[in-house]
């Protein structure tokens, strides 16, 4: 029998900075250390308490017993710690972790820790690319110039295009959307005025079908959320937002040796956590799904079930995804409004999922906020990670 | 990768492609290494390998960060799955990207690309 962590822990504090573009001197530890306080004033509760770490890697620094290096630096008293990289779902994969090990007793309040300075030139230089590559990639792929993430997605764009129908103005529409969303969120990278679909359709193509509005914006930034006992979370000065659903899934690391580019571990991935949280899409009221591109929406959309297989095109292209719609997605604008501070991309999945089950999200308040589907995606569509977050237990 | 005693790479040199082989698993591995992936056992068998396939997917690449590039660019990026079996990442050649379709039948040239010489593809037969 499956051990269930539903309702044992909570998301009692959370915080984030907001995401820049000029590092100028200010420097990753930094970052982490002013976004912890922060989560702490959330929570309401002392840097005394926090006994548990899970960080995200850095980019800038050595990874070399890096959770010990943010320990030292935040000056932290800790009995368990770990970093965890699992790329873009690392975020969401430290929530799940901490849920685990509160609940196995380890720690007690374990701080979910994410992001730092990112070079903006990343994924784009020669060694910015080989950085993220494996030696098969560096060997086998590198000599014919992919481009990187943006390359991989396309592929499965294309793929998806041509198994289903899928249209550009589908995919487009979800960026659209998720604008409207980045309006109400004063936190957002791009929050100045509304986009179109044509607007999207006519920015530039950098890999067909990708186009540039349809990609994200790497930034700086950091994001923290703090995960107690149910018992702690009780006891505490904010509302709980219950960590009520949890399930993970790899198939791959490079997109080439994927089983196939038209579907993801989402759909293990997400399966086990509705399983686990004993709840349906139906159930869901908000979706925040990571979103490094238009076409990781909507395959994430179809293969949590929200959509059939296939369907995600007329699916996204006939649902108001806005705050407003039928299925608010990515309420905050998604990291395609809001920019990908590294690590700390996925974490804004997670803390504006809490934001909106705390009924804390001011103008982009969803009405229904019971319950929210959270998921992480790490490379491309390589290690997913799926959270069902709940305000009630 | 090239010369370094790697016999795919050394085959490319021939203009010759061979891809490892578990004769317990009775399949082709890529990307080449020391044990089947499937069973963990070695040695596995180098095989002469028809450079025949199909296109899984593909992307014309606009804009390249890669210098060494520039002069190729755009250029096709396809994701390739061998008639033996195996998916990987190489070169569409010789096609207008308008031709290009999703599962048309492609086959294997030589060609340098960016200072290295690499397996590609064109369009094969039934084109
Ligand atoms: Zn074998």
């Amino acid at each position: 029998m499956i051990m269930s962590i539903t309702n044992k822990t909570a998301i009692t504090g959370m915080a984030e900075l907001q995401p820049f573009i000029r590092a100028d001197d200010r420097r990753t530890l930094d970052l982490l250390a002013e976004v912890t306080a922060l989560a702490l004033d959330d929570a309401g509760i002392n840097k005394g308490d926090i006994d548990g770490l899970l960080v995200t890697p850095p980019s800038e620094d050595t990874y070399f017993m890096w959770p010990a290096q943010v320990a030292e630096y935040l000056q932290l008293d800790l009995s368990y710690m770990n970093m965890v990289e699992l790329g873009g779902a690392s975020a969401v994969g430290a929530v799940m972790r901490a849920a685990v090990m509160v609940e196995a007793g380890l720690c007690n309040y374990c701080l979910c820790l994410s992001g730092g300075i990112w070079d903006s030139q990343v994924f784009n230089t020669r060694e910015g690319k080989t950085a993220v590559m494996s030696r098969a990639e560096i060997d086998y792929e590198l000599p014919y110039g992919p481009m990187g993430f943006n390359s991989g997605y396309a592929l499965a764009a294309r793929r998806h295009m041509a198994e289903f129908g899928t249209k550009p103005a589908q995919l487009a529409k979800i960026a659209v959307d998720q604008r409207y969303n980045a309006l109400a969120n004063p936190l957002a990278l791009f929050n100045q005025k509304p986009l179109t679909i044509e607007e999207v359709l006519h920015s530039p193509v950098i890999v067909d079908p990708i186009h540039l509005l349809e990609i994200v914006r790497p930034c700086h930034g950091a994001a923290a959320v703090i995960v107690p006992s149910a018992a702690r979370a009780l006891n505490g000065t904010r509302p709980p937002v219950w960590i009520r659903g949890a399930g993970e899934a790899y198939t791959h690391n490079s997109i080439v040796y994927a089983p196939v580019l038209t579907a993801t571990p989402i759909k293990k991935a997400a399966g086990k956590a509705f399983a686990m949280a004993g709840l349906t899409p139906a159930d869901v009221d908000l979706v925040s799904v990571y979103d490094c591109y238009t076409i990781a929406v909507l395959m994430a959309l179809e293969d949590a079930g929200f959509c059939a297989k296939g369907e995600g095109g007329d699916f996204v292209e006939n649902t108001d995804l806005t705050y407003r719609g039928q299925l608010p997605c990515n309420t905050h604008g998604g990291q395609l409004s809001c920019g990908q501070p590294s690590y700390a991309g996925g974490m804004s999945q997670v803390t504006e999922a809490v934001r909106q089950l705390r009924g804390e999200a001011g103008d982009r308040q969803i009405k229904k906020n019971r319950f929210a589907f959270v998921s992480g995606n790490g490379g491309v569509f390589s290690t997913e990670s799926c959270l069902l977050l709940g305000r009630d237990r | 990768m090239q010369g370094t005693g790697n016999p795919y790479w050394d085959c490319v040199e021939g203009e010759e492609f061979c891809l490892p082989y578990c004769p317990l698993c009775q399949k082709f591995v890529f990307y080449p290494r020391k044990l089947c992936p499937n069973c963990f056992k070695s040695p596995l068998e180098w095989k002469v390998v028809p450079g025949r396939g199909k296109v899984y997917s593909y992307t014309q690449v606009r804009v390249s960060a890669l210098p060494e590039f520039d002069s190729i660019t755009p250029y096709v990026l396809a994701l390739i799955e061998l008639d033996v079996g195996v998916k990987m990442l190489s070169h569409l050649v010789d096609c207008p990207s308008e031709k290009i379709t999703i599962n048309m039948p492609v086959e294997m040239v030589f060609r340098e690309i960016a200072g290295q010489k690499l397996p590609v593809f064109r369009p094969g037969e039934g084109l």
